[in-house]
């Protein structure tokens, strides 16, 4: 018998899907007040792209300038933010941290939301990440990034004192 | 009696505002000068004449038709102006109008216009200044709000998302912004930045919009609360299936 996530040893995983798609502001506050709880092993955030370049069109190759496409600070860690974020994922090792999550979410969206748990980050390597990363690829950022573009593009690894 | 279109079946709010699109009669919300309306499409220099690729009607001795001689011309096409075009994007977060109901109102209140139909977008391909007549009763209308309709020649995608936190449509080339409040056109339709903000006004809050808007949805009026609507739909799909359009067959 099949057995779900929450009720194993394995991390869970859960959603933060809020209503309205998020400011930079927002989700530096929301990141950084997460960043501060135990056990929170893995986080994604998605949304659409804020492209630096009209794509395409007759006015293809103008710069946009997009306000949203800016620099957010985790902690001691700067990253640069190239999506509008619509939704986190985060990586839990435990239940325990839910309700701690959620009073952080009350805190900090301006706009109602929902947290689902499920599988939301692949587990395992596709054929197109086996092409890129070869068997040797290491099993955490499996998931966290695109195939196409360089790990170090798409992945953060947070600095703390411990150097993690 | 003179026979009146009812154009749309239904007794909600949501089937009063697609009779209001399609029959024309919408109130006016807002006014864009003619050079603000020609910077936003962005397809002449504001203030120059019409670009024409013939000669004027009057000009050109037209062959004897009788459909010719039945069929007023519009404005552009006796002066002989350009094809251009103009595209919106309505947002499905209740904004007012939506591509079909944009389509009903072009086709059935104006003459000499191709609109064109699409899941998230709507372009109106006409004679330049037909089409700049068009646009602009649809941008001062009721059937457009700054916030949750936008023109976009390109890269239209915001229609399907949700709003941004400050409740603005997402455009990944941001060519609409709030600003103290009201909405800045700060691009053309296409992304160019333009040199002139154009101040399209304030925008509807949450409640006007969902009170002006063309489409139902459960958070606002569901569509099977329009048991009217529902009947029709029924009926249309029944025959359209059954009978091939003919309802006589039934009989």
């Amino acid at each position: 018998m099949e057995t779900s996530a929450s009720d194993t040893k394995k991390p869970i995983q859960i959603e933060i899907f809020p209503k309205r798609m998020m400011k930079p502001d927002t989700v530096e506050g929301l990141l950084n007040k997460l960043c501060s709880l135990e056990g929170i092993q893995r986080a994604f955030i998605q949304g659409p792209r804020l492209p630096t370049k009209v794509p395409f069109g007759p006015a293809v190759g103008t710069p946009v300038h997009h306000p949203l496409r800016t620099n957010v600070h985790f902690g001691k860690t700067e990253m640069g933010l190239e999506v509008l974020v619509g939704r986190i994922t985060l990586e839990l090792a435990g239940k325990e941290v839910m309700e701690e999550i959620n009073a952080i979410c009350v805190d900090t969206l301006p706009c109602d939301y929902d947290i689902r748990e499920g599988r939301f980050i692949q587990t395992r390597q596709t054929v197109s990440d086996f092409a890129k990363r070869g068997p040797g690829a290491d099993p955490v950022i499996c998931g966290l990034y695109d195939p196409k573009s360089k790990v170090e593009s798409q992945v953060n690894l947070l600095k703390t004192n411990e150097e993690e | 009696m003179a026979y009146e279109a009812q154009f749309y079946p239904g007794a909600t709010s949501v089937a009063e505002n697609r009779r209001k699109h399609m029959s024309g009669k919408v109130e006016k919300l807002r006014e864009i000068s003619d050079d603000d309306l020609t910077i936003i499409l962005g397809h002449r220099v504001p203030g120059t004449d019409y670009p024409s690729t013939h000669p004027p009607l009057a000009e050109m001795g037209e062959p004897e038709c009788s459909i010719r001689e039945l069929v007023e011309p519009t404005d552009g096409a006796k002066a002989g102006d350009r094809i251009r075009y103009v595209q919106f994007v309505d947002s499905m977060y209740n904004a007012p109008s939506t591509p079909y109901f944009r389509t009903y109102n072009a086709a059935i209140n104006f003459r000499g216009v191709d609109p064109g139909t699409l899941s998230g977008r709507q372009v109106v391909e006409a004679r330049e200044r037909d089409m700049e007549e068009l646009a602009k009763f649809q941008l001062e209308t009721e059937m457009t709000c700054p916030a949750l309709a936008c023109l976009r020649g390109a890269s239209v995608h915001g229609h399907s998302l949700r709003l941004q936190e400050d409740g603005v449509m997402f455009d990944m080339l941001e060519r609409v912004r709030l600003e103290n409040g009201t909405i800045i056109v700060q691009k053309d339709q296409v992304g160019r930045p333009i040199d002139k903000k154009v101040d399209l006004g304030k925008p509807m809050s949450e409640e006007e919009a969902a009170k002006r808007t063309t489409i139902y949805r459960v958070d606002n009026v569901p569509y099977r609360e329009d048991k009217e609507v529902l009947e029709w739909v029924h009926r249309i799909f029944e025959k359209r299936t059954m009978y091939g359009y003919k309802p006589a067959v039934q009989e």
